[in-house]
């Protein structure tokens, strides 16, 4: 063990290569795409240096310094045959799954006609190609593997949806892609936060609802928007309140506290907005264009065309993920979420941090509602449903445990793009809601089981 | 519960987590019947059984995999009753499914496979049971949606008729009471046990020999057919297929399954909380649909529901504190005393008092107020009036000596049950007079649904529910029968499961 320095140095950078040739790559696909669409050259050249800065950044800030210097492999080989067995053994999940893909290309080919087109070999090749790739390299990780994975089905999942699917890769639909991201990424601000603490927050879709619905009956009243906003951010903020308060005192049933606060808050937002209306349930305003600039589809921020909800979004991202490894707030809350004895011992007051993460959660979610106000331009209750389950399958997707101290928001960065690329690439291949549901509902069991797997537990005596 | 049971004299309850649905199911009683009298007759009783039987039979399937422990909630438990109800209606349309013999079967098949390929994955793949649940969900809900798009299709003629709801003994009754019983007699198994320890604490249950792979298997198993039998009463009661109910049906039975008490961190629950709990949730709808809010009833439905979940969760922050204070009371005693005040509570409110007799009875009992709601007060007050032998009082003869016969068997229950906080065992002698007060409300619920038409000889009004004093004198009794009778089984059923651990 004398040269391991060594090793993990060369190791280090080769991987740092990798990621390099990486970024290069992408963003040069992205380049090329680009003037293959004819996009201003100015726009062009700073989604590309974006793209490069992102690919690099969360290489080395997510996988390299994960990365593990491999056990060293005893050079005393036996014979042939009992090296190939021990070679099968060692990559039998790659081999298992380069068979299943084979099976199932071969079987669509002998069946289906018209199936053995060059864009299927094609496809083929590139899934092989990537399974290989993301298999062999993840192995070397000993942490965040999730966050490796989920990089590598979403650079799957665009490079095939981009081959089967017209406009796929467009500017345009990367552009609505990534606005329903920046919704359900802000959703997801607050579950992540809880769930690093050990907890869940089920009442997330129901403030997003009520804050939707509430912040148009205040403008109706004749409100100044952006006090009304103020007013909707602060009630989240005492929602979330609430929930830190009791779930800390109710250690351990969260979800269904959190459920119960979510009923009770959309039950009330609704009654005292249909007080004095004919229309019990339905809220009518006029909302200001402001604000539909912020999450419309065609807004622009200083006159680039991107709407300014991504923006925040990105904003929200940098800050969380800065935040929570460098500030004591974030560094306590993975010292309260991964042991809260030791915590404790370090004084840590644990509902302190508790009601804080509810509290950011109530405060987002509230945010989201206004924002999803801004893009539907009418409010509406349900508006937050889908979000419902879709915020935990995002989350732990990622990676973030639901057990606390694990993770990060960076993960559901990845959770949530991978979940958004999904979507849009399921809807363009023309599957309707419900088959949607049913491969996310298939999808979530291998991706947690990948690497959220408790140990057995005749380890934990 | 082992501190329970080590540190407090014998004596003391391991069943006081029952308390708080106890009370809230009296409070809301008595104000559904002083609301609406109605509920209280075999038409009321029988359609409140099959709109709360397919929540009840969901927050059992629940309850089972709670106790088992790891924190499982099967969010999923909505979706799948969902699947059952689509591919039944679906598969009966095509004529594949006719006779209740296959549909039972069906049903039960998909119920315990779906759990078992659930628990499968929770011990070999050992992800987080709270996962596979939401994975399930999604799944399930989607595909149902694929097999029926939207709500339509018809239940066979035979599984409709089950939800009409007009008399008290309708097959779904039978589900419910037989599903009910047959967990009952499960928590005298050592299985049961194993299970309890299992869901307290694993570690200890593996060390000690338990084989927890197959307890877990097995808790799953029988929450399957909890699940299949909660679609098939579901199917019967809209008579249709719906694929988009699973989301209310999850959030509801958890709803149910808190205010039962069952510990969703495991180890503790039984099926008469999560029945508690799921009559309790019927109710509060029943109360508030009692009064009009117009437009916003849903909402006012939604905030209470709400409400009253965080506050029962709040409540059972106060029951160690409640252990350490109240020693002495048992929540079947508790039970006891609060259905005689319910059964008062039904006299007053369905006695009605503008009747020839009361002026003359109430100069002769000499009861200071005329109108106590109170069950003593009111029993003398009959009483009295019997002997005076009215013509039209003779009616109530039967339901007055039954209510006499009625306190004395409680009298007897209460005393056995202050010598049974002694022992250990359920002692035969409770068996017997258990036994007695079920056949004894069997026969009064299935006299009853008969007896009005030779009742309607007499009086003047037609037997239906709505009529006016002679039958709706009659019909109250068979209430508090029925409520005590339940009251003896319930909370005393759980005391024994202390032997598991």
């Amino acid at each position: 063990m004398s040269n391991a320095p060594k090793t993990l140095y060369t190791r280090l950078s080769a991987l740092q290569w990798v990621g390099l040739i990486l970024a290069i790559l992408i963003a040069g696909l992205g380049f090329i795409l680009g003037i293959v669409q004819k996009v201003v050259l100015q726009e062009l050249i700073f989604y590309t240096a974006a793209t490069f800065a992102l690919v690099i950044w969360t290489w080395n800030a997510y996988v390299a310094p994960h990365a593990k210097f491999g056990a060293e492999d005893s050079g005393d080989g036996p014979s042939g045959f009992a090296l190939a067995r021990a070679f099968v053994y060692r990559h039998r999940i790659l081999i298992i799954a380069l068979l299943v893909i084979l099976g199932i290309f071969l079987i669509a080919s002998a069946t289906v006609t018209g199936f053995f087109n060059w864009l299927n070999i094609v496809t083929f090749l590139v899934l092989c190609a990537l399974l290989v790739f993301t298999v062999q390299v993840s192995q070397l990780f000993v942490d965040n593997r999730s966050a490796f994975i989920g990089l590598m089905v979403l650079i799957t999942m665009f490079t095939v949806g981009s081959i089967f699917i017209e406009g796929f890769s467009s500017g345009q639909n990367i552009k609505s892609m990534l606005l329903f991201a920046a919704f359900l990424g802000l959703a997801c601000v607050g579950q992540t936060l809880v769930a690093l603490l050990g907890g869940l927050d089920l009442s997330i879709p129901f403030v997003i609802g009520a804050s939707n619905v509430f912040l148009l009956y205040l403008i109706g009243l004749g409100m100044y928007s952006w006090v009304a906003i103020l007013i909707v951010l602060l009630l989240g903020a005492l929602i979330g309140w609430l929930n830190g308060m009791l779930s800390y005192r109710l250690q351990g049933q969260a979800l269904i506290l959190t459920l119960g606060i979510g009923f009770a808050v959309s039950g009330l937002t609704q009654i005292v907005t249909s007080i004095g209306s004919a229309f019990a349930g339905n809220v009518f305003g006029v909302v200001p264009s402001w604000l539909k600039n912020l999450a419309a589809m065609n807004g622009t921020t200083i006159g680039l065309s991107i709407p300014p909800v991504i923006l925040i979004w990105a904003v929200v991202a940098i800050v969380l993920v800065y935040g929570m490894k460098n500030t004591v707030y974030g560094r306590y809350l993975y010292a309260l979420g991964g042991n809260r004895t030791s915590a404790a011992r370090l004084s840590i007051s644990e509902r302190r941090y508790w009601v804080i993460a509810y509290m950011v959660s109530g405060t987002v979610a509230a945010l989201t509602g206004v924002l999803l106000l801004g893009w539907s331009g009418g409010g509406f209750i349900g508006v937050g449903q889908p979000y419902l389950f879709m915020t935990l399958a995002a989350v732990v997707m990622g990676g973030t445990s639901l057990l606390g101290g694990q993770g990060g928001y960076g993960f559901t960065v990845i959770g949530v793009l991978v979940l958004q690329v999904l979507t849009s690439f399921l809807v363009g291949m023309g599957l309707k809601f419900e088959w949607q549901q049913f491969i996310f509902g298939l999808l979530i069991l291998p991706m947690v089981a990948l690497y959220a797997r408790s140990p057995h537990i005749r380890t934990q005596i | 519960m082992n501190e329970g049971s080590s540190t407090a004299p014998a004596s003391a309850s391991s069943s006081t987590y029952m308390l708080v649905p106890i009370l809230l199911l009296f409070l809301l009683l008595i104000i559904a019947v002083l609301r609406s009298p109605n509920l209280i007759s075999p038409a009321g009783i029988g359609s409140a059984v099959i709109v709360l039987t397919p929540l009840a039979l969901a927050t059992y399937a629940l309850m089972a995999l709670a106790i088992a422990g790891r924190g499982t909630v099967d969010l999923s438990i909505g979706p799948l009753m969902g699947f059952i109800n689509v591919t039944l209606v679906v598969l009966s349309g095509m004529g594949a499914l006719e006779s209740p013999v296959s549909f039972f079967l069906y049903a039960i098949a998909v119920g315990v496979a779906y759990q078992l390929l659930m628990a499968l994955i929770i011990v070999y793949v050992r992800v987080q049971p709270i996962i596979v649940a939401l994975s399930g969900y999604l799944a399930l809900s989607g595909i149902n949606l694929v097999i029926l798009p939207r709500p339509g299709g018809t239940a066979p003629e035979w599984m409709s008729s089950w939800g009409l709801g007009t008399t008290l003994d309708s097959p779904i009754l039978v589900i419910l009471v037989l599903s009910t019983a047959a967990w009952l007699v499960f928590t005298s198994t050592a299985f049961y046990g194993h299970l309890r320890l299992m869901g307290s604490d694993e570690r200890a249950a593996y060390t000690s020999g338990v084989r927890i792979t197959i307890v877990r298997l097995g808790a799953h198993c029988i929450a399957g057919v909890f699940a299949a039998l909660a679609a098939l009463t579901y199917t019967a009661l809209i008579g249709s297929g719906d694929p988009t109910q699973g989301t209310t049906y999850t959030l509801i039975a958890v709803t149910a399954l808190v205010l039962g008490g069952t510990s969703l961190a495991g180890g503790r629950g039984g099926v008469i909380g999560s029945l508690l709990g799921a009559v309790n949730l019927f109710l509060i709808g029943y109360v508030l649909a009692t009064f009009s809010f117009g437009a916003v009833q849903g909402f006012v439905t939604d905030l209470a529901y709400g409400l009253i979940l965080v506050l029962s969760l709040l409540l059972t922050v106060a029951i160690p504190w409640l252990q350490r204070r109240i020693t002495n009371i048992s929540p079947t005693i508790i039970f006891i005393v609060l259905s005689t005040l319910f059964a008062g509570v039904i006299l007053h409110a369905k006695f009605d008092y503008s009747l020839p007799a009361p002026p003359a009875a109430v100069s002769d009992a000499a009861a200071p107020p005329p109108a106590v709601p109170d069950a003593v007060a009111a029993t003398g007050f009959f009483f009295e009036e019997v002997n005076a032998s009215h013509d039209a009082s003779s009616t109530l003869a039967q339901p007055i000596a039954l209510s006499l016969l009625l306190a004395i068997a409680l009298l007897i229950v209460a005393r056995a049950m202050v010598l049974q906080t002694r022992q250990r065992r359920f002692s035969p002698r409770m068996v017997y007079i258990l036994i007695s007060l079920l056949i004894l409300a069997a026969y009064l619920a299935w006299d009853n649904s008969h007896m009005p038409p030779s009742l309607a000889v007499t009086p003047v009004s037609p037997p239906v529910p709505a009529a006016p004093a002679p039958v709706e004198a009659a019909t109250p009794v068979d209430a508090p029968a029925e409520v005590p009778a339940d009251a003896a089984s319930q909370p005393e059923a759980t005391p024994p499961a202390k032997e598991g651990t």
